[in-house]
Formats: structure tokens, sequence, C-alpha cells
């Protein structure tokens, strides 16, 4: 699995999963800011389908620009992210 | 697919009614709801997520107007329905 570190920038998957999940769709798509690892849980997506072992994966607590969400607005908006629903933003890929 | 809850972002619902000095429950029944769900969950009936995936599943309409123990109480009742927790009533 992929580990990110504090201050990456990283982009949320603009995936449209049928059941659970815990990536809101406001930040599907967007690119933001890693603010600190929150240890690591069962992948909520996973365990709400009934999964007898889900995935266990590292929680990221992620800021983003209001303005990248919104159109407007100079505050951030952080949201708490499985690792799985998160990559490199574009500029971080080498 | 995102479902009714998902709404981050939409307008229309209203400022949030902040309570000073808010109880935890408003009725007795919400506090059995909450009891009951810790008790389905802490027994093995169904996991957190399984609940908060049930509250989700409900008809739109239905889940807008219903407060949010009334939520709780629908998704209570589908869960231990499908997994035919309780015989036929």
């Amino acid at each position: 699995m992929r580990e990110f570190a504090a201050g990456q920038r990283v982009l949320v998957r603009a995936v449209d999963p049928d059941g659970h999940t815990r990536a809101p769709r406001y930040v599907r798509g967007h690119t933001g800011r890693v603010v600190e690892a929150q240890g690591r849980w069962p992948l909520a997506d996973e365990r709400a389908a009934g999964a007898a072992e889900p995935r266990i994966e590292t929680v990221y607590t992620v800021a983003f620009p209001a303005r990248e969400l919104w159109g407007a607005g100079t505050h951030e908006v952080t949201v708490d992210l499985w690792e799985s629903y998160l990559e490199p933003a574009e500029e971080e890929r080498v | 697919m995102s479902r009714v809850n998902d709404v981050g972002g939409q307008t229309g619902f209203g400022p949030l009614e902040i309570e000073a000095d808010e109880p935890p429950f408003h009725a007795d029944w919400e506090a059995r709801v909450y009891a009951l769900n810790m008790a389905l969950v802490r027994g093995g009936v169904y996991t957190l997520d399984e609940f908060r995936d049930a509250v989700e599943r409900m008809a739109p309409a239905e889940y807008l107007a219903a407060s949010y123990y009334e939520r709780w109480l629908h998704a209570i009742e589908t869960l231990v329905a499908e997994r035919k927790v309780l015989g036929d009533a």
C-alpha cells in the first residue's frame, strides 16, 4: 500500500461506488493536501458490504481550499479519507 | 451512485439549529433506539458501517422527512428484517 506524507498533495479518485462510502461527492475529483495520518481502520466501503475481513488502511485528514470545492471562499474544508480513495496529485507523480 | 444523505454543498436546507445545552435525547424513545442499536452492533448482528449503509438506503423522500433517530429506527428495522433476527410479527 502507498503511504502519503503530511503536506503531500493528493487527488480524490473520481469514483462512484454503488454502496456506502465515506468519500463525499463534493471532494471526488478534487485535489487537497494531506494534514496528518489518523491511524489504520477497516475500509468502511468493504465493512458496509459485509466483508468478513475488510482491508485495513490508513485514514488521512486532507484539507481542501474552499475555492477548489465551491468556487469561492478563503477557508479550508478538512475531510478524513481512506488511503484507497486517494492517489498522488498530478504534480507529485514522477 | 451518491445517495440522498450525501448533501454536502447543497443549499436549501436552512441554517443549522444549534440548541444551547442540548440534551442527548429529546424523547425517551430516542434513547431506546440508541440503546437498541448499540446492543445489536455489540451483539454482532451488524456492523456500524452496515448500519450507516441501511440509513442511506432509505427512500430519498422518506429520508429527508425523517428525524435523526427516526432514520436510526428505520435502519434497525431494515437490518433486523434482512438478517431474520425476529420472527414475523
